[in-house]
């Protein structure tokens, strides 16, 4: 009871706390300046463009995620500075004397110059209040050299401070010690269950469909919710509305191609875009039947409609289809792959409130297929969310930008039913859980040193009957099993969780930040694997399984020099989670026993030092980001309840990125990657038993893997670079000097002297070379 | 089943097929571990005696060369028939039963003291199944591998392992199977082989031993697998179901064994 009223009281403290602070009573006439921000050329609207006025810079607003700002001022005669990220700044003279729709169409900073230009494309990183957050603009990270020249953003994101890969190759990725689950992967709202290809490979996301990438360490805003570590929210674009464009690429072992253009000219338009790899082209050379006739490919297909109803409404459609195959010959085949789909409903109440509501549906699923030993079996397991999003938007005045929304996902989820002949129908029946979110919060700036935002989010995770809930004894084993009707509430949790950053300006150039954040996650995924799995659970929260919670404090210093050229900053934070989930020793993680005997639950901790300088401008630009950091987990029943290393705790990670624009022509680059390796377990002693030798293990995470480390170059060189044909074609080489660098080590008799046994390193990628051709019309 | 080894295994095939994947022979130093104690115990359906043998375990860099434990005070139990069985050792390590009879449906209990540690197991063995058929088959790489077929009873939970020798000796292949998803079947089932050295060549001796075991035993070899397998991301010990704190087993199964020559 004492939890329920403490949640309340929070929420209604902090709707006062608002109230209050952005109920200002007018005393001079008030007028609001509003509209879009959109590129010139194709029409997409820009995220995160600032309005600032020249006299007194604490007076500004930023444009939202589908570029709609207000700013209200009271009478007078304004100078507005207009900045984004990669765009010609512009000045704005207003006289604002009645409400003004200012739609602004904003010239790419390559075209040069105007007469409004002042400061190239120069926008001061200090003074935002968030931390702990990276905005990856899509266009800057095409001159990165990549594996196989897949251009990848959950690769580029690894090369953050804070951020580790999840392995050689992989796209997976650690924030802040995190694990791979606690990341929120959002392609346009929709959660995205399995973001990678091919083991983890290649990332879901094609990035010529892309239009905004943001990376939140753990840090986001109110209202983000249901992971632990990070949110990634990607944006699609919108495609193109005045003129109709095809771009594409060919590359090793994929290609692809996107087509955007108007529905009806500056009202809507289209983006589809699609890729598929052919590495299994490959496959076909081969003269082995069963190699020719495996399958191995992914796609992926991205479309985006948007339509402008009227002055005040905008609806924009988006999906994506994906699908991964995997087969040998006709004995064995897999597929999975991720289907999302969002509609949205951009409405503007009036000129200061903007509304935003989403219909959001979610599908991941795996089907495998058996066809030996006289027995078809069919797998098919899957985890389907219906979500249902409000936002409300409300540009209060140029103090006070106001947020609050809530979000309703029914989440279904099949734990894999299994079909087929000469075998016996396992279906257990799906499991249904209802996540519900409600927000409030408000980026308030009370003078032009400090910027404070801060919200509440109430979440709630309600958990159904009609699958199977247990009761366990004191040993952890099945007592007894739970009967509920389904529709019938087993568990109800509820969670609140405080967000606040403030950022306080030294001067000009330096600012310091600090936030706090909690978090929790009501969805985990059970992995026992050192690849990424397609196969891996995704189990809900129930009576025994208890949602995650992470509480994450963060300090920062950033200075910016000569001219917000070179960005510096460091970032400290300690992060403290309770009801962390690992499988016990030697559980049997794959037949379709219960799951809840098999789990062990415990707490971790996370502390770090991130450091990062960055050039931005020039003809050299690139980073250097280092991190220091520990991850522990407390687990009772490993390591004799002792603190151990987590398998991702390592304790240096640097990257270094570099580009060189050489010409006009070429673009050199280059990445350097070095991390300690892995806590892992190693045998510390071995034993025969039935004629064999078994290695013997006495800790979990007790030894550590190789270092990691890797140095990628790159070259793009521009081809044509006409009005109406433009090309290029990039050159790259993964692991330049040919590290052998440890994917798994593992332990075997000598083959050359059966008295003796021996460590044997499996090393992936070695002097990758790549090169792809990319095109525009 | 175990899918994603199938998976894995087949990834890293493609992989190491099209991409310059390499393996190397690599120096990790590892800490030294207290020796502990390992004990393999059987008893079957089939005539005695039977043995425990008990060893220990070494550190990594060592031979593979187990110090055998002697002077253990070892007895047999049959819980159901209530007899008792003192082992005698008759070679360093390997204690031998001298009248017990192992038989279906009885529950045996192993009793180990040593050096002032009790070690205590017990396994009932489960009601036999005859291996109907063995024969040999291609896998889908043209290798030769075996397959049987055998009948489950309709009783539901019953675990078999399939202990496999080429030309008379152990194979380190493992395989398991239980009647989760084909109880009470006639089953015509392809045992995968492992690669490496343990390949069949035309003219060896091929017999696999059908063993109904329990289903701790089962666990145990699901739980051997996993750590022999190695792509775990937490490695383990395999889940004994000896209590004191040995490494291994106690079995007490039904045995059904078939011969054939790979041709």
């Amino acid at each position: 009871m004492t939890h329920r009223t403490s949640v309340s009281k929070i929420t209604g403290i902090g709707l006062v706390i608002i109230f209050m602070l952005t109920s200002f009573i007018a005393t001079a006439q008030k007028y609001t300046i509003s509209g879009n921000v959109k590129d010139k050329k194709t029409g997409e609207g820009l995220i995160g463009a600032t309005f600032i006025v020249a006299d007194n810079p604490s007076l500004g607003v930023a444009t939202n995620e589908y570029g709609y700002y207000a700013l209200t001022l009271p009478k007078g005669t304004y100078k507005l500075i207009f900045r984004s990220l990669g765009y010609t700044t512009q000045i704005l003279n207003i006289v604002l004397d009645t409400n003004v729709k200012l739609n602004i169409s904003a010239e790419s900073a390559d075209k040069q110059l105007t007469e409004v230009t002042i400061n190239g494309n120069k926008v001061n990183t200090v003074k935002a209040s968030q931390m702990g957050m990276t905005k990856l603009n899509v266009k800057d990270i095409k001159a990165l050299p990549v594996l196989f020249g897949e251009r990848d953003v959950m690769k580029i994101v690894q090369l953050l401070p804070g951020v580790e890969a999840a392995g050689d190759g992989n796209s997976g990725f650690y924030v802040r010690g995190g694990a791979i689950d606690q990341n929120l992967i959002l392609l346009d709202e929709a959660i995205v269950y399995n973001p990678s290809h091919l083991l983890g490979f290649f990332s879901t996301f094609n990035s010529d469909a892309l239009k905004d990438v943001t990376l939140y360490k753990g840090t986001a805003p109110a209202q983000f919710g249901g992971r632990l570590s990070s949110v990634m929210d990607i944006k699609m674009n919108d495609g193109n509305d005045k003129e109709y464009h095809v771009n594409g690429g060919i590359g090793l072992i994929s290609s692809k191609i996107a087509v955007e253009g108007p529905i009806v000219k500056d009202e809507g338009s289209f983006l589809i875009s699609a890729r598929r790899t052919y590495a299994d082209m490959f496959l076909k050379l081969s003269n082995d039947t069963n190699i020719n006739k495996s399958r191995l490919y992914f796609y992926d297909l991205n479309t985006k409609f948007n339509y402008r109803l009227s002055k005040k409404d905008r609806l924009y459609l988006s999906g994506y289809f994906g699908k991964d195959q995997l087969g040998l010959g006709n004995t064995f085949g897999i597929n999975w792959g991720n289907a999302t789909g969002t509609l949205r409903w951009n409405h503007l109440v009036n000129d200061k409130l903007f509304s935003n509501t989403s219909l959001i549906f979610s599908d991941y699923n795996y089907n495998i297929n058996v066809n030996s030993s006289g027995i078809t079996a069919k797998i098919h397991s899957e985890i389907r969310d219906w979500n249902l999003k409000e936002e409300l938007e409300y540009f209060s005045n140029p103090k006070n930008t106001i947020r609050i929304g809530f979000s309703s996902i029914y989440h279904t989820i099949t734990p894999g039913t299994i079909t087929g002949t000469n075998i016996i129908t396992v279906a257990k029946p799906d499991n249904h859980t209802w996540e519900n979110a409600v927000y409030v919060s408000n980026a308030w700036k009370p003078n032009s040193r400090w910027n404070i935002d801060y919200g509440i989010r109430l979440s709630m995770f309600s958990v159904f009957g009609g699958s199977d809930m247990y009761e366990l004894n004191s040993n952890g084993a099945i007592k007894d099993t739970l009967k509920y009707g389904s529709g019938e509430i087993v568990k109800n949790y509820i969670m609140p969780e405080p967000r606040l950053s403030v950022s306080y300006s030294l001067n000009e150039n330096s600012s310091i930040k600090a936030a706090y954040t909690r978090n929790s996650q009501s969805l985990h995924l059970i992995s026992n694997s050192t690849s990424s799995n397609p196969t891996d659970k995704w189990v809900a929260t129930n009576n025994i399984i208890k949602p995650e919670i992470a509480d994450l404090g963060s300090l920062g210093y950033f200075r910016n020099l000569k001219n917000n050229m070179y960005e510096l900053s460091a970032e400290a934070y300690y992060k403290y989670s309770q009801n962390q989930i690992d499988y016990k020793d030697g559980a049997n993680v794959l037949n379709n026993d219960a799951i809840e005997p098999k789990l062990l639950f415990g707490q971790g901790r996370a502390y770090g030092l991130e450091l990062s300088a960055k050039k931005t401008q020039g003809k050299f630009t690139g980073w250097i980001s280092y991190t220091l950091s520990k991850t522990e987990t407390q687990i009772n029943g490993i390591n004799n309840n002792q603190w151990y290393n987590a398998r991702q705790d390592r304790t240096h990670n640097l990257s270094v990125v570099a580009v060189y624009e050489l010409n006009k022509k070429w673009t050199l680059s280059s990445s350097f990657v070095y991390y300690t390796g892995d806590a892992v377990s190693f045998p510390s002693g071995k034993y025969n038993i039935n004629n064999q030798t078994v290695f013997y293990y006495t800790e979990r995470n007790g030894y550590r893997m190789p270092a990691y480390h890797r140095l990628d170059i790159g070259a793009t060189k521009q081809l044509a670079h006409k009005k109406h044909f433009s090309s290029e074609i990039s050159f790259s080489i993964y692991n330049a000097y040919g590290r052998e660098n440890a994917y798994i080590i593992t332990f075997q008799d000598d083959p050359n002297n059966a008295a003796k046994t021996q460590a044997l390193q499996t090393s992936l990628f070695r002097f990758v070379p790549s090169v792809s051709y990319n095109f525009k019309f | 089943m175990k899918h994603n080894n199938i998976i894995y295994l087949f990834v890293l095939a493609i992989v190491a097929f099209t991409l310059p994947s390499c393996q190397k022979v690599i120096n990790v130093n590892l800490n030294a571990a207290d020796p502990k104690y390992v004990i393999e115990g059987n008893v079957t359906n089939l005539a005695g005696p039977y043995i425990i043998k008990i060893t220990k375990t070494v550190n990594f860099d060592q031979l593979n060369d187990f110090p055998a434990v002697s002077g253990a005070v070892v007895s047999i139990t049959d819980i159901t028939a209530n007899v008792a069985d003192t082992l005698l050792e008759l070679t360093p390590g390997y204690y031998t039963t001298s009248f017990i009879i192992g038989l279906p449906g009885h529950t045996y209990q192993l009793r180990i003291t040593t050096n002032g540690k009790l070690f205590t197991a017990s396994s009932t063995m489960p009601l036999p199944v005859t291996l109907d058929s063995l024969y040999m088959s291609k896998s889908a790489f043209g290798k030769p591998r075996p397959a049987i077929i055998y009948t489950d009873p309709i009783s539901k939970g019953n675990y078999y392992y399939f202990a496999e020798y080429k030309n008379h000796v152990q194979t380190d292949n493992i395989y398991i199977r239980s009647d989760e998803l084909i109880n009470g079947e006639t089953i015509n089932q392809t045992l995968n082989r492992g690669g490496g050295e343990s390949n069949l060549n035309t003219g060896d001796s091929l017999s696999i031993g059908l063993q109904c075991i329990d289903s701790a035993i089962y666990q145990y070899y699901y739980s051997l697998q996993q750590t022999k397998n190695q792509n775990a991301a937490t490695p383990a010990n395999p889940q004994t179901n000896i209590t004191g704190g040995a490494l291994g087993y106690f079995s007490a199964h039904t045995v059904s064994t078939r011969t054939v020559v790979v041709n």
